[in-house]
């Protein structure tokens, strides 16, 4: 009797029948009727009817009978609950379900302390690891991956009685413990001798993977991705493991290539390469192609492999292949814009495949080239020509390369080519329906009918260089896929909440911060910027403390005490400082009226109109000017005898100055005006002597800018952008203190290589990062991004993750340090996300400062 | 949590299909997968496919498609492993897996799946625990004979040697049935090695790697135990010494959490009380360092170069040809031999090839519409499309490693009936053997 005779039962009165016999007093025949019914179910019968008959069968101590009703029981208890639920009451669970019920709660109520973790529960835990099924440990390291320990220390015990998992035979026990590895490393600092240990215990269980089945290695091998991108170190030595079996599946090959480019460097390009070389010589197209490709990512990511590379594509290229000779071309045009100037004695080679070209990118590419290099190729007027033949048949990517190369080799080579220009020009303009196709157009027209000289800046502008790694996760989502190591998400490197619907379970991770800038990643958004902060500022009134250093004077103590005004001209500014000094953080200097409209940089916008056009990046006609705060009071005249000085910072055009207001409110003349900075932590200095020229009579104001320069003995203050200053007339020495705004010590050339902002970004310890938040600020991303960049902060890419603006940004001071930004802006949400990191963590909140204070006014 | 299981038969038709949480679709989930899997585009990987928020995970065993659905962010390596254990626990069950052992035990089927998932959480996947609960009875095709076959198998693969135990032998139901335990008793322990080479055009050695394990059928009743003698120069790691000859050397060794090691390390002598059902007793891998010489080489001729006991069965080359090839005309070394061009491919099987020989097979082939060779004084190099070669072969009686069982003891006599079988089988295949040329 086998069970595959059910099956084929297909007369008409079957429910009849089996009716028949589930009421049958025979307890085989029963147990038969039960096996048809299921064996029906399965096949997608509907024997729903015979609900209540296979219901009955349950009244029997068989056990086998009664566990195939409830089979069939569980796949109709949704479309007949009562009935169900009367019978459920008669089954009794088999299965113990501990462990089942602990991830359970831990998964479905994320926000609630059901499952409290703490070191003694920590604890508990890492000891039923010892004592529970594979599949209750998966469970169990699952929930430690979500503990934050509170020091390193207690991230090392951690780590020490999880990494024995990474023998496991069950490979998903593994990689739930990889995954505890990966985020409790992060507090680990890189000098430990245990961090070493465990880089080397990581790489064997990882190998070892890959030699499972294809389906395990290839979720191996996402998540072995994700690891490379974030430490590279644990897999450096591994080459030759992710080579490329013949008989691995396609998806398992493209993925080992990937890896490879990855781990590729100079110790080991020329094995990489030679690999590479036989891979592209395989059957698969599909692979070649990558293979092919890879090779190019090779020679941009490994600079000395370049010139290997270059002769290696164009070995291929001999071989006439149609699509190995285009993937090829495409290549070398990135080969050509990372290394310009180098290889282009291979052009001629490159020309003589013209025609073999069916592909539009290889096409794009091939055109590129001849536009670009239209001066040294001597028919670059034909090759063109001949393409532009069939404009209209060709795809958008080609028109739009083509239109750019012909104005390129117009150009270069003005006097032979003004008919290909016209025509190319009026082939886009007048004939296409594509819009991009017709603005780019117009505006070469535009720009070349009104200005060659300007269209010869802007269409044969320098190229930013392409950066090394084209496909890196950026640093913030990859470091929240090294949490989800070991799940769907990893597969996918998306987060969860991009793919599993509800938000049941999705909770944001993140890596933990290392232990030492708890306190400074905290402070900033427990004190948002707006509330009222009920403590002024320190900053004036303490000041007596610091004076006897200052400048080696020797001079009594000056009078302590709340600003006063003095003068009803002055009202307005004093007013600012009684009611706005509370808004502020960081002192009373950076005041604004809140009415005050800036200025707008004219030059910027329309620099920047310009720069979108043509996918130039740093504005062309900026004018060079930072956000200039309105002049406050810094020493009332009634601590200065009738001395009142007022004066802000600006930095125009790279130079910084301090613009001061002199007002005599003493009944006397003042002369012999002089000016000295104390030490200070940038070095600023007074460039020039204060130059008063005439001498100030009573209750006359003059207007002084004082040049600065960063050049002056540096002493760390505190606050950071603390300035101390002494002013000296022929009546005394007065002293006051101020604190200047951060961003005039942003320098113009403080824009960083995209490349470099990427490698910066992922070498600077976590530790380091700061997050802000800006509220209230209502600019988009295109606002923000030019209004900073007038304050030489530089934007470096923008990327639109979920939604959201990415915009990456980079700055530089004075004294060379490097501030890299990661700013997030949602639409129709007026607060952003600032997050910073610099090698040098202290400047971090004065950045936000600036930030806040550029962004708000 | 697993939302949904389901078997499809080769074709896509639904051989089982079971709901855990009720959280999703339906059953045409199970066609929706089918249709997901067949329009896939070529390099995009299958493993893991989704629509909408439902993901599916599957394993193709003996030509069936295992899946398992799920709508969370949970672990896919934990579904993977479930299902091939799912896969072996049917297998032991059923006595093989196939569509005909699955559609004849459907219930059997069901009724393990409830025991080994509850509301998608796994609880245990252990042979010990289960069948405590199972109740059904597998229903095997025809009754077992020892005898009636005369050709050999591992538990997958077949080969054509005699006096070994019949292929069917391991492939019945573990746990057959209650009545006649008392024949049934035997161990089958395979000592089965994957070889992947690589070799450059040039004859040197890219790359070796040799994935072991010990493989164990029991069908003795669990708790008995028994001890497995490894060879004594056995050793782990680059800088173990043990013995005196250059000793047997691999990189890694893992072992199954039954198996109690403390002679391992003193006499290399494993000692384990296993589970009724099959387990992998120890895997172990080595690179690099062969101590043996390579099996086969391939210069312009295939040699075939162990010494002359030995023999390799079912050896085929496989070697790509440059497209639009028309003709071939071959003159091979013996009659039994093969060649065939399929696929943009030439076949070539030898279905024993005798330690020592040499084999040669001259192809000549017509290509219209190849580009002559390339350049100046390149007329050595092979065309594109030539190659790589790649040969599979089954080497028995023979590990590349050099690891050998001395011994399989038992401890456990039962009482009444006779001691009980044991085959120990040696046996070495390729996992990826490629010769560049």
């Amino acid at each position: 009797m086998t069970d595959s005779k059910y099956f084929t039962t297909t007369k008409k009165g079957e429910i009849f029948e089996l009716k028949a016999e589930l009421n049958s007093d025979k307890k085989e025949k029963k147990k038969e009727a039960v096996k048809k019914v299921i064996a029906s179910m399965t096949v997608g019968k509907d024997v729903s009817a015979l609900f209540p008959d296979v219901v009955n069968c349950m009244q029997t101590d068989n056990l086998e009978l009664k566990k195939l009703v409830y089979l069939y029981l569980m796949n109709y208890a949704k479309s007949q609950p009562d009935m169900a639920i009367m019978a459920v009451n008669t089954f009794v669970k088999v299965v113990a379900n501990a462990v089942a019920a602990l991830s359970e709660i831990a998964e479905s109520h994320p926000s609630s302390n059901l499952l409290d973790l703490n070191p003694q529960s920590i604890n508990k835990l890492l000891t039923a690891l010892n004592e529970c099924t594979e599949w209750g440990q998966i469970f169990i390291l699952d929930c430690l991956a979500n503990y934050t320990p509170k020091d390193d220390r207690e991230a090392q015990s951690i780590c020490e009685r999880v990494t024995p998992r990474l023998s496991h035979a069950n490979s998903a026990v593994v990689l739930s413990a990889v995954k505890v590895l990966m985020k409790f490393m992060e507090m680990l600092s890189k000098d430990l001798d245990y961090y070493g240990t465990l880089l080397k215990k990581l790489a064997p269980p990882l190998v070892t993977l890959l030699s499972a089945e294809p389906e395990l290695q290839y979720v191996a091998l996402r998540n072995i991705n994700l690891i490379v991108q974030k430490r590279p170190e644990i897999l450096k030595h591994e080459m030759k493991v992710f080579f490329v079996k013949y008989n691995d599946p396609i998806y398992v090959k493209l993925e080992k290539l990937d890896i490879m480019i990855r781990l590729a460097s100079q110790a080991n390009i020329a094995q990489v390469l030679a690999e590479l070389k036989e891979y592209a010589t395989e059957v698969d197209v599909d692979f070649v192609r990558k293979a092919v490709r890879a090779i190019g990512r090779c020679a941009i990511k490994v600079e000395q492999s370049a010139e290997r590379c270059v002769s290696t594509l164009l070995d291929l290229i001999q071989t006439k292949v149609n699509y190995v000779v285009q993937e090829a071309i495409v290549v070398i045009k990135d080969i050509f814009r990372k290394y310009p100037n180098k290889y282009e004695s291979v052009i001629a080679t490159l020309c003589e495949n013209l025609d073999s070209l069916d592909e539009p990118e290889a096409r794009a590419a091939m055109i590129w080239i001849v536009g670009e290099y239209a001066e040294r190729i001597d028919n670059a007027d034909e090759l063109l020509e001949s393409f532009l033949e069939g404009f209209h048949d060709e795809s958008t990517q080609v028109q739009l390369q083509l239109l750019t190369a012909i104005v390129k080799l117009f150009l270069k080579k003005p006097t032979e080519t003004q008919e290909l220009v016209q025509q190319v020009l009026s082939l886009a303009t007048q004939d296409s329906d594509n819009p991009d196709l017709r603005d780019r157009g117009y505006i070469y027209w535009r720009l070349l009918s009104t200005d060659p000289v300007a269209a010869k800046e802007v269409v044969l502008a320098e190229k930013p260089l392409i950066s090394e790694e084209t496909d890196l996760i950026e640093p913030t989502l990859l470091d929240e896929l090294i949490c989800y190591i070991g799940t769907l998400a990893s597969v996918y490197h998306k987060p969860p909440s991009a793919f599993v619907e509800g938000g049941r379970g999705v909770v944001h991770k993140s890596l933990p911060p290392r232990t030492a800038s708890n306190e400074s990643t905290e402070s900033p958004e427990t004190a948002p910027a707006g509330a009222p902060s009920g403590e002024q500022p320190d900053v004036i009134p303490t000041q007596g403390d610091l004076l006897g250093d200052l400048l080696n004077l020797d001079l009594g103590p000056p009078v302590s005490g709340p600003p006063l005004a003095t003068s009803s001209v002055q009202m307005g500014a004093v007013d600012l400082l009684g009611g706005g000094l509370d808004s502020l953080i960081g002192g009373p200097n950076f005041v604004a009226p809140p009415a005050a409209a800036v200025p707008a940089n004219l030059g910027a916008t329309m620099g920047s109109g310009l720069s979108d056009l043509f996918d130039l990046t740093s504005g062309v006609g900026t004018l060079s000017g930072s956000y200039v705060a309105p002049k406050a009071v810094w020493l009332p005249a009634m601590k200065a005898k009738g001395l009142e000085i007022s004066g802000t910072f600006t930095r125009q055009v790279g130079s910084i100055s301090m613009d001061l207001q002199l007002t005599n409110k003493a009944l006397q003349v003042m002369t012999d005006f002089a000016i000295q900075f104390n030490r200070n932590s940038f070095g600023l200095a007074p460039a020039a002597p204060l130059q008063v020229h005439a001498p100030l009579s009573p209750n006359q104001t003059v207007e002084i800018s004082l040049p600065l320069n960063t050049v002056g003995s540096v002493m760390k203050m505190e606050p950071l952008n603390n300035l101390q200053v002494a002013v000296k007339n022929n009546i005394d020495v007065f002293y006051f203190s101020t604190l200047y705004p951060l961003h005039i010590l942003f320098v113009e050339d403080g824009k960083m290589d995209r490349q470099m902002f990427l490698a910066t970004w992922k070498d600077i310890p976590n530790e380091n990062e700061a997050q802000f938040q800006i509220r209230d600020c209502p600019l988009n991303a295109e606002a923000v991004s030019s209004r900073l960049q007038s304050s030489n902060i530089f934007t470096v890419a923008k990327r639109n993750v979920e939604g959201q603006d990415m915009l990456y940004q980079s700055l530089k001071l004075t004294n060379g340090i490097w501030v890299l930004a990661e700013l997030r802006i949602q639409p129709g949400n007026p607060s952003f996300t600032l997050s910073l990191k610099c090698r040098a963590p202290e400047v971090s909140q004065h950045v936000y400062q600036a930030y806040e204070t550029i962004l708000k006014n | 949590m697993i939302s949904q299981f389901f078997i499809l038969s080769s074709k896509g038709d639904p051989l089982i299909y079971k709901d855990f949480r009720g959280d999703s679709g339906g059953r045409d989930v199970a066609e929706l997968f089918y249709r997901k899997l067949t329009g896939l585009p070529g390099d995009e990987s299958p493993v893991v496919m989704h629509h909408d928020d439902r993901h599916f995970i599957h394993i193709r065993h003996s030509g069936l498609y295992l899946v398992a659905t799920t709508s969370e962010n949970i672990s896919p390596f934990s579904l993977l492993e479930l299902l091939s254990r799912l896969a072996t626990l049917l297998g032991d069950y059923c006595g093989s897996l196939s569509e005909g052992t699955i559609s004849r035990n459907v219930a059997l089927v069901y009724e393990l799946l409830d025991e080994v998932l509850d509301y998608g959480y796994v609880q245990t996947t252990s042979m010990e625990m289960l069948r405590n609960f199972i109740q059904t009875e597998a229903v095997v095709s025809k009754p077992f004979s020892l005898f009636d076959l005369s050709s050999v198998g591992l538990f997958g693969a077949e080969t054509q040697q005699s006096k070994v135990a019949p292929s069917t032998a391991a492939s019945r139901p573990v746990l057959a049935s209650r009545s006649d335990q008392s024949q049934k008793n035997e161990v089958f322990l395979d000592v089965v090695e994957r070889l992947s080479v690589l070799i450059a055009s040039n004859g040197s050695l890219l790359k070796v790697d040799v994935q072991g394990e010990i493989r164990l059928k029991s069908f003795l009743p669990s708790g008995s135990e028994m001890r497995i003698g490894l060879t004594e120069e056995f050793c782990v790691g680059k800088s173990e010494l043990r013995g005196y000859g250059p000793g047997i050397r691999v990189d890694e060794v893992s072992f199954h959490s039954s198996v109690l090691l403390e002679e391992f390390e003193s006499h290399r002598i494993l000692r384990l009380q296993p589970p009724q059902g099959e387990l992998t007793v120890m895997r172990y891998q080595l690179s690099d360092d062969l101590p043996s010489p390579l099996p086969f080489r391939l210069f312009p001729s295939v040699q075939w170069d162990r010494g002359s006991g030995s023999q390799a069965l079912n050896v085929r080359l496989h070697l790509p040809l440059p497209r639009g090839v028309v003709s071939l005309s071959q003159e091979l070394s013996g009659p039994e031999q093969k060649a065939e061009l399929g696929e943009g491919a030439l076949r070539w099987d030898l279905p024993r090839v005798q330690g020592g020989s040499q084999l040669s097979g001259l192809f000549q082939m017509d290509v219209p519409g190849l580009p002559g060779p390339p350049g100046q004084g390149h007329s050595a190099t092979a065309p594109l499309g030539l190659g790589p070669a790649s040969l599979s072969f089954e080497l028995p009686r023979h590990t590349c490693s050099g690891l050998q069982v001395r011994f399989l003891r038992l401890a456990f006599r039962p009482c009444g009936s006779t001691s009980p079988h044991k085959w120990v089988r040696h046996l070495s295949h390729s996992d990826a053997y490629v010769i560049r040329i």
